[in-house]
């Protein structure tokens, strides 16, 4: 095994490692706020809102993210690769992520729920003092578990051109013609990427805990 | 004695379904101020239905609820501003398991009464030491006992400064040795001539503390009367078989 195209190619590593991480960063915070609004309407009292949000989160985690992404790129025309990755891939992760914030709501007790109400808070203070801080905390695990999943498969977005980790591996191995070598690279720059995210999760996780 | 009370609660031919079953059938009472009002009966009687109706937390199917003569609806704005001035003390505690014991108190007064933060330290800093908990008041309720957990419920709906209050069996999840702790306060708030309504099992705290005991079965109160008359004279069959029971 030779891994001397490093010295040359370094900077394709640096590059797409950090275009990577800015689509991941980017698609993290817009598919929590995608899926916050999803989670709401699906648990609000109109039923068109639940329709709504039931039918976009049943198609999008029916669908592979692959002919999402096709969809975007294709579907809109004159937008850039990487707004067009960002787009799609907030798209597919804002519903798996509604469930999970879902989840973790239902997961709050009822009591909780009559506390609040019988001190005569609104709906709206019950979730920001009450609901919302303990569900966030029964959802970390799951929550820190989509986001590894959310770097893992930004991956697929070299296939419309953007020039990511795994597209700038692919073009070191055309380059080089060692098909091999920047794939080991490439998995251990993921796997730091992920082992480091799931240690930080891990510390939060052990911080919440204090209340218990 | 307490003959000039003014009426606090009214309740008019309160009618509570779950579906097929009819839990409440026209239940009418009136709870005055300073009075203590024990509601006692079998399991499903609608004893605690009845307690959760009167705060709409199981809104009525049908009747009406009158607070200090207001009619209350299920407007959010009139609901909310009653529920503000009637405290409720759950079976279950229902502490706010990411606040500490202090922040559980001060919460409603200060996003409420939009008290500032200082001042409700004081309101909460002050019951706490009225309870005994003065020491706990950072700690997370995961941290206290069943009967400290209750007696910081009944603070912090206290700290509202409520007009009256809701105990919903306040001492039927405790631990044998806390049920006492618990009374104790609950019978000093009655000796302040704090307005309670009171569903419980505790027959003791019923017969020595209530100024009224009510007795329902089946949806409907079959008698009511002083702990006098309900505990030594009771007069309905249903009320005789049901106290021979238990006492």
């Amino acid at each position: 095994m030779d891994f001397g195209f490093l010295v040359d190619y370094y900077k394709f590593f640096i590059s797409g490692t950090s275009n990577t991480l800015m689509l991941s960063f980017i698609t993290v915070i817009l598919g929590l706020i995608g899926g916050i609004v999803l989670s709401i309407m699906k648990l609000s009292k109109f039923k068109i809102l639940q329709n709504i949000s039931g039918a976009y989160i049943a198609f999008i985690r029916g669908t592979p993210l692959l002919v999402q992404l096709y969809i975007v790129y294709y579907g809109l025309k004159d937008i850039p690769m990487f707004v067009a990755g960002v787009i799609a891939m907030s798209i597919n992760s804002s519903a798996y992520i509604a469930e999970i914030i879902r989840a973790g709501i239902m997961a709050v007790d009822k009591g909780q729920f009559e506390a609040t109400k019988s001190l005569g808070m609104t709906g709206a203070m019950a979730y920001k003092e009450v609901i919302l801080p303990q569900a966030f905390k029964n959802i970390l695990p799951a929550l820190g578990n989509e986001f590894i999943v959310l770097i893992k498969e930004s991956a697929i977005v070299s296939v419309i051109g953007l020039h990511d980790l795994m597209y700038n591996v692919d073009t070191i191995r055309g380059i080089t013609y060692k098909p091999f070598e920047p794939l080991l690279v490439a998995a251990l720059i993921y796997f730091i990427l992920t082992a480091v995210l799931s240690k930080g999760f891990g510390v939060i996780e052990r911080r919440l805990q204090a209340s218990d | 004695m307490k003959g000039d009370y003014k009426q606090v609660i009214k309740l008019n031919n309160i009618h509570k379904k779950f579906g097929d079953l009819h839990v409440l059938k026209g239940i009418d009472e009136e709870i005055n101020k300073g009075e203590v009002l024990a509601i006692i009966g079998p399991s499903g009687s609608g004893k605690s239905t009845l307690l959760r109706c009167i705060n709409f937390l199981e809104p009525p199917c049908d009747g009406d609820v009158h607070f200090e003569g207001k009619l209350i609806t299920k407007d959010s704005k009139i609901l909310n501003s009653y529920r503000q001035q009637i405290g409720m003390v759950f079976q279950q505690f229902n502490l706010f398991p990411n606040k500490t014991v202090l922040e559980n108190i001060t919460m409603a007064p200060i996003l409420l009464k939009k008290y500032s933060t200082e001042e409700a330290n004081e309101i909460g800093l002050a019951l706490l030491e009225r309870i005994g908990l003065s020491d706990k008041k950072n700690e997370f309720p995961s941290k206290l006992s069943g009967g400290q957990k209750q007696r910081v419920a009944i603070a912090r709906a206290l700290a509202m400064r409520p007009k009256a209050m809701l105990f919903d069996e306040p001492t039927s999840a405790l631990d044998p040795e806390m049920v006492g702790e618990v009374l104790e306060l609950m019978k000093s708030l009655a000796n302040e001539d704090v307005t309670m309504i009171v569903v419980t099992h505790e027959m003791g705290f019923a017969r020595e503390v209530a100024d009224r005991v009510l007795f329902m079965d089946e949806g409907a109160v079959v008698e009511s009367g002083s702990p006098k008359e309900i505990f030594t004279c009771a007069s309905h069959p249903r009320t005789i078989d049901f106290l021979s029971k238990i006492l």
